[in-house]
């Protein structure tokens, strides 16, 4: 019964304890690490529980879910959760390979684990305002991040990012409130049966473009994506694989909960500018990402882009299109974070990650240029690696929707990642340099190229695995579409009453 | 802030700490069932904190009470995490609070306890101690204080602590791996 927390505990008891210990040492980094595997574990267990059909409900304080918080943990929450600590567990140990205990700073572990903890709550939660709670968790963790080892030139980048995340907040609760004053109810479960007869009504169409517009904040929309590409960059890197791979993925999760579970069906309206949205986002993103000519600026830009394909796929809103989404989350996650994860290692060996003074990797680091190359085709969306078999999904979906001028944006901006990937690829892999020096004595880059290799294998398998993959994302999305049975499973939870006094 | 530092305002401080520290007291016990509460009653904490913090000054108060509020916040945070986490021993779900009534107790006669308040005292310390740390770190930043006083710069401070400069740093201009200002 209590599985739900167990994910969002552990982080916050690692981060305590790391609090508490005081300076970074070995003792701290196993306890870090052990703890990050244990969260793994744990969400995996997840994953293979709701794959049966179970749906956990967890009401806080034994309250009965009308009038508590419910966490709710189906099986998309199930694979958020892994991804996130799949992500995390990488990032705590390439941190760990990057640099020696006493250039640690204290308080990134902490800081670490309490966004960790933030990123779980929102997968978990079955409850409006708890979800805003969530998300101050993580962003409060991902200011303090963003700022802990910054210069003032880093610090006038965090700026945007949290000027425009303090206004997302600010409307996110106006959204609660108008909520609270449509339904009477901030539980999704509720809100979803209240909401269902009154699709047509324009209080509600209003409150989904405000949810539209908060969300598309978070996930970094067309118009509202300003912020992110030049705040990413300046993360150092096991933070920046860590937010470039699951921050704005947590948008797009919630935009697929509150569209998938939680509104009616029927708001054609928003689904179609979601859509729009999508595509422009992927096609003026992945424009800005060719533009920019050091690898963390690339990839920071290629996140929005394929955040384009991803609200696309929730855009054209039928199951399979829906189920195609889930697939690129998957997918994408483990990619992105990856791709920064080696551009850590890039940089490294280069001494720097702009990409007309890199080169020669290919030559003298030829297994970094293999996992490079995997996972950039893969983000391009070659088969068979992992990101074909989304764009495919998504591609497929819009052709039965007819959409085509979507289909051929998403294909243009697929060819345009190629080639902005193949960019990186020749400046900072293929070019032979005399100038440019290798530092393979430095033999950190070994640990750091390891931990890739492994969240590389993890891509690979989901590629070659797809079969199994797919079925397991439109199950996911066949679940997150049925209102009734989420609705069920979460009232379902009646706590401690008079009447029931063992939950 | 030498202007505040007269003799009246200390004496009225003096008397007021302990006065507002004792209000403080009153609403966090009735918080449970009436309005108070671990946040409001930290947020009142670290009010008397601030006045006494203006009369004596921060020096004076770090020498005066030795407590590093982040170590405060964080003991706080793991009280009320742990009540919260206490029930999922014996199967019961998450943050469920149970409650008692004695009677027949020496001087009190009866009381009513719940693990309710363990939670809101975490809950006050982690107001307390976070009100502190913002209000102390902005009350040096303006007194030209140090940031961090030694015990915390040796647990919090990065190990090679760069000082944030007045003109903007030479890194930026010769260094192309950091981000242009403009997307080129």
């Amino acid at each position: 019964m209590n599985w739900p927390v167990a994910p969002i505990l552990l982080p916050l008891f690692t981060a305590l304890a790391a609090l508490f210990w005081g300076r970074p040492g070995v003792g701290r980094r196993s306890l870090v690490a052990g703890s990050a595997a244990a969260q793994l574990a744990v969400s995996l267990g997840l994953v293979c529980a709701t794959l049966e059909g179970r749906i956990f409900v967890l009401g806080l304080g034994a309250w009965p879910a009308r009038f508590g918080i419910v966490l709710v943990v189906d099986l998309l929450s199930a694979l958020m959760l892994a991804l996130s600590t799949l992500v995390a567990l990488a990032s705590v140990l390439y941190a760990y390979a990057e640099s020696p205990t006493r250039a640690e700073h204290p308080l990134r572990a902490p800081l670490t684990q309490f966004l960790v903890m933030g990123i779980n709550l929102t997968f978990c939660t079955g409850d409006l305002f708890n979800l805003f709670v969530a998300f101050e968790i993580m962003l409060i963790a991902s200011y303090a991040l963003l700022t802990l080892e910054a210069d003032d030139w880093d610090i006038k980048h965090a700026f945007p990012y949290v000027g425009i995340n303090l206004f997302g907040s600010a409307l996110f609760l106006s959204a609660c409130g108008l909520t609270y004053a449509l339904f009477g109810t901030l539980n999704f479960a509720q809100i979803a049966l209240r909401a269902a007869p009154c699709a047509d009504d324009p209080r509600l169409w209003v409150l989904a473009l405000l949810l539209i517009v908060v969300f598309g904040i978070k996930a970094g929309l067309f118009p509202l994506y300003y912020w992110l590409p030049n705040s990413y960059p300046t993360l150092p890197i096991p933070t920046s694989a860590l937010f470039a791979g699951m921050l704005t993925k947590v948008g797009v999760y919630v935009l697929l909960r509150i569209f998938g579970t939680v509104l009616p069906h029927e708001l054609a309206f928003a689904h179609t500018l979601l859509a729009v949205m999508g595509g422009a986002t992927m096609l003026l993103a992945v424009m800005g990402a060719i533009a920019r000519n050091f690898i963390r600026g690339i990839l920071s830009f290629h996140i929005l882009s394929q955040i384009g394909f991803m609200v696309l796929a929730i855009g054209l809103f039928t199951p399979l299109s829906v189920a195609a989404c889930i697939l690129y989350i998957i997918h994408h996650i483990v990619v992105k974070s990856s791709l920064f994860l080696i551009g850590g290692v890039a940089m490294r060996l280069n001494g720097t990650d702009d990409l007309e003074r890199m080169g020669n990797l290919w030559k003298r680091t030829p297994w970094l240029g293999a996992l490079f190359l995997c996972q950039a085709l893969s983000l391009a969306g070659l088969p068979p690696l992992s990101g074909f078999w989304g764009k495919y999904l998504i591609v497929v979906a819009g052709l039965e929707q007819a959409q085509y001028a979507l289909v051929a944006v998403s294909i243009l901006a697929s060819i345009l990642t190629l080639f902005s990937m193949v960019k990186i690829w020749n400046g900072a892999f293929w070019t032979g340099s005399d100038r440019v020096p290798v530092r393979t004595s430095d033999w950190r880059w070994r640990a750091m190229t390891a931990v890739v290799a492994g969240l590389t294998c993890v891509s690979l398998a989901i590629g070659l695995g797809a079969e199994g993959v797919v079925q397991i994302a439109i199950e996911a999305a066949e679940r997150l579409l049925d209102q009734h049975a989420y609705a069920d499973a979460a009232l379902g939870f009646l706590g401690k009453t008079a009447a029931n006094p063992i939950p | 802030m030498s202007g505040l530092r007269s003799y009246i305002f200390k004496a009225a401080v003096r008397l007021l700490f302990f006065l507002v520290n004792v209000f403080a007291l009153y609403l966090l016990l009735r918080g449970h069932n009436l309005p108070g509460g671990g946040f409001i009653a930290g947020l009142a904490s670290a009010i008397a904190l601030v006045l006494l913090s203006l009369a004596i000054g921060l020096e004076e108060l770090h020498r005066v009470m030795r407590f590093d509020p982040m170590r405060m916040a964080a003991a706080g945070l793991a009280m009320a995490a742990v009540t919260g986490a206490a029930p999922l021993l014996f199967g019961r779900p998450f943050l469920e609070h149970f409650d008692a009534h004695l009677t027949g107790l020496p001087l009190l006669g009866e009381l009513h306890v719940g693990t309710a308040l363990a939670f809101d005292i975490g809950v006050f310390l982690v107001v307390v101690g976070i009100a502190c740390k913002i209000m102390f770190a902005l009350g040096k930043s303006t007194q030209r204080l140090r940031a961090l006083v030694a015990e915390e710069e040796r647990r919090y401070s990065a190990p090679v602590e760069q000082p944030i400069e007045e003109e903007p740093p030479i890194r930026a201009a010769t260094n192309p791996s950091t981000p242009s200002p403009h997307v080129s």
